[in-house]
């Protein structure tokens, strides 16, 4: 009897252990898909990745990818183009056949490892947009690792020419919005002498040659001279532009976070002088998280008709703003990271409607290595996706496809997880007091372009993944 | 002359009584006169950590430490960089969200780890210390609390840190055990 008791625990065990073992990538083995398949790759020089931002310009269509700094092994990766190590900066590449994605150029960025060096963030817009632009540029505006921010004119893509440096000698910089057709740029940055590593410098960049700066805005307590609790720092924005009148702020990243919607007409005109009182003065509502969940990136998606309210004589349509939280730590060490959605219809009370995450089971994603957990969403508002589906980096459980079509119900309706490479790098964990790593994918960010294509990048350096939908995810876009 | 020399082994005598109550005073509390208490904050975005109480016999004030990991908070290569960041990581806000710096931090060791220290007032006479020290990504925050000397809470708070049972307490917090 015993010796029964014995083999089936046995075997119980070397089943655990199989899953466990099976569940971490090795190199050669197929992606995981459904309902999305691979266009194309490139390696991006084995560099970590943060933001794509895909643009077209004229007949082309090109990707830049900011980078996070370089890793202990490898600080600065060698730039095959030139055949020198360069510290990670922005790759350019051209997309146009996004089965053969071209690599153009890599602009280097500031030295040091990780979140410390690189140049993390990238936005672009048209000259012939902004309101006092050259008609013939275009114009890179990216993050100079910590320190500072650059407008580049890439109209050649594989010949940027700088343009400007704003703000020097900050403490930090992170996930900046910029106006493409008013050239207003909310610039998440660390003043030297405010209380936060990241909060928002406004500037008039319509003239990127000559940039003006309009403000500095932050939660009170964060400010210069300010005593007391400091308030957790900023994400990112995203504003909706004059027509919208809003800017929706995320704040904070695993932890205590935050929403908050402010009046962005108020915020741009509005008294500047960073006291509590002005600092208040644009805002309209604060809706808090749970103190174990951050706001990494707050899209919003106004006048969404819902589809089950069809009938009802109010309400029809919900101004939603999709949340998405950062997971930070690796294999699962703390409270998970995933996505909400917020009915903010009533701005001075909005409310958490529904969430998504994706399930642990399905993956064994807590023994895979590395981050599990969301980290960001797509940014697009083109109308291929828009209001109909969400794209989210999901760190070792790659791009995960959600139907928000009925956003107080979102559905996962694909997802693709890239394969690991020779570049892959590991994950690491400290066991009594000896590390302990993994390779996984981390796949960071996400992002679209107008003819449906999907950008997923990877932090642990495996590159981009250009990806398309296929059955039902595609039918749900309308695309053919 | 003959009616001075049992003034002299008197005045040594009382100079020593004084200098032992003097370094009773100054002497760091020995880590037992700690006791450990129920941590007694609401949940928030970090677990729970440890807190200990020390009695104004032990330590010459009421004093309580407050500490706790925070994993992947802290800047992996410069670490603690500086008093803004004491004051929004230390758990000073949890005592109270009304603190307000006495004076410039400094920089400490604890266990090893390096970061910084800084004294604030709080509401009536009370006073807290914040300390943040870092090991690679992560950070151990204390805060302390006590009535009195500033000085004193400091010296206490420290030395109940360096005691070996925490020390090995926050090396294998820090580890995530």
């Amino acid at each position: 009897m015993g010796g029964r008791v014995t083999a089936v625990c046995c075997t119980f065990l070397v089943v655990l252990l199989a899953n466990a073992a099976s569940a971490q990538q090795k190199i050669g083995d197929p992606p995981e898909a459904s309902n999305m398949k691979l266009v194309g790759t490139n390696d991006l020089q084995a560099r970590s990745a943060y933001q794509p931002t895909i643009h077209h310009q004229g007949d082309k269509w090109i990707a830049y990818i900011g980078h996070h700094g370089g890793t202990d092994d490898i600080p600065d990766p060698v730039n095959p183009m030139t055949g020198k190590p360069e510290p990670n900066g922005t790759s350019i590449v051209d997309v146009t056949d996004p089965a053969h994605p071209r690599y153009l150029r890599h602009i280097t960025g500031q030295e040091g490892r990780y979140e410390a060096g690189g140049a993390q963030m990238v936005r672009v817009c048209d000259g012939k947009d902004l309101p006092k632009g050259d008609r013939n540029a275009v114009y890179m505006l990216r993050t100079f690792g910590s320190e500072a921010h650059e407008i580049w004119n890439v109209a050649d893509p594989a010949y940027p020419v700088l343009v400007t440096r704003i703000g020097e000698g900050l403490k930090d910089t992170h996930k900046n919005f910029w106006e493409c057709n008013t050239g207003i740029a909310y610039l998440v940055s660390g003043a030297p002498d405010w209380r936060t590593r990241r909060m928002t410098q406004i500037y008039d960049l319509s003239d990127p040659a000559h940039p003006v700066k309009i403000r500095d805005f932050g939660l009170p307590g964060q400010e210069p001279g300010a005593t007391g609790a400091v308030p957790t720092e900023l994400h990112g924005p995203i504003s909706t532009g004059p027509k919208g009148n809003r800017v929706y702020f995320g704040y904070g990243t695993n932890k205590g976070g935050f929403l908050q919607i402010v009046d962005r007409d108020k915020l741009l005109n509005g008294p500047k002088e960073p006291t509590p009182d002005n600092l208040t003065f644009p805002e309209i509502a604060r809706m808090p998280l749970s103190a174990m969940n951050g706001a990494h990136t707050v899209f919003p998606m106004p006048a969404m008709p819902i589809a089950e309210f069809a009938r009802d004589k109010d309400g029809k349509t919900r101004d939603i703003v999709m949340i998405v939280d950062e997971a930070i730590q690796n294999e699962c060490g703390e409270a998970r990271q995933m996505v909400w959605f917020a009915d903010v219809t009533t701005e001075a009370r909005p409310m958490m409607i529904s969430s998504y995450t994706v399930p642990e089971a399905s993956g064994a994603f807590c023994e895979r290595g590395g981050r599990f957990g969301s980290h960001s969403s797509n940014e697009s508002m083109a109308p291929v996706y828009y209001k109909k589906l969400a794209f989210i980096a999901f760190f070792n459980a790659g791009v995960r496809v959600l139907d928000i079509r009925d956003p107080y119900h979102p559905r996962e309706v694909g997802y693709f997880i890239p394969s690991i490479t020779s570049a892959t790098d590991k994950r690491c964990l400290t066991i009594d007091g000896k590390e302990r790593c993994k390779v996984a994918i981390q796949t960071n960010n996400v992002e679209t372009d107008e003819r449906g294509y999907i950008y997923a990048v990877d932090r642990a350096n495996t590159g981009l993944h250009i990806l398309e939908l296929t059955g039902a995810a595609r039918a749900v876009a309308g695309l053919p | 002359m003959m009616r001075a020399w049992p003034v002299i082994p008197a005045m040594f005598l009382a100079l020593g009584g004084l200098s032992a109550v003097a370094g009773y005073e100054m002497a760091p509390p020995r880590a037992a006169a700690w006791h450990e208490i129920v941590w007694p904050f609401p949940r928030d975005g970090w677990p729970a950590g440890r807190a200990f109480h020390c009695g104004a016999a032990e330590c010459g004030a009421d004093a309580e430490v407050y500490l706790r990991p925070k994993l992947g908070f802290c800047n992996c290569d410069s670490g603690v960089a500086d008093d803004d960041e004491v004051d929004r990581v230390a758990d000073v806000d949890m005592i109270s969200p009304r603190f307000a710096p006495l004076r410039a931090g400094d920089v400490v060791d604890v266990a090893d780890m390096p970061g910084r220290i800084r004294v604030y007032r709080l509401d009536g006479s009370r006073t807290a210390i914040g300390i943040a020290v870092s090991h690679r990504c992560d950070l151990m925050a204390v805060a302390a609390q006590g009535r009195g000397d500033a000085a004193r809470v400091q010296r206490a708070t420290l030395a109940f840190l360096g005691s070996q049972e925490i020390r090995n307490w926050m090396t294998a917090a820090l580890e995530g055990r």
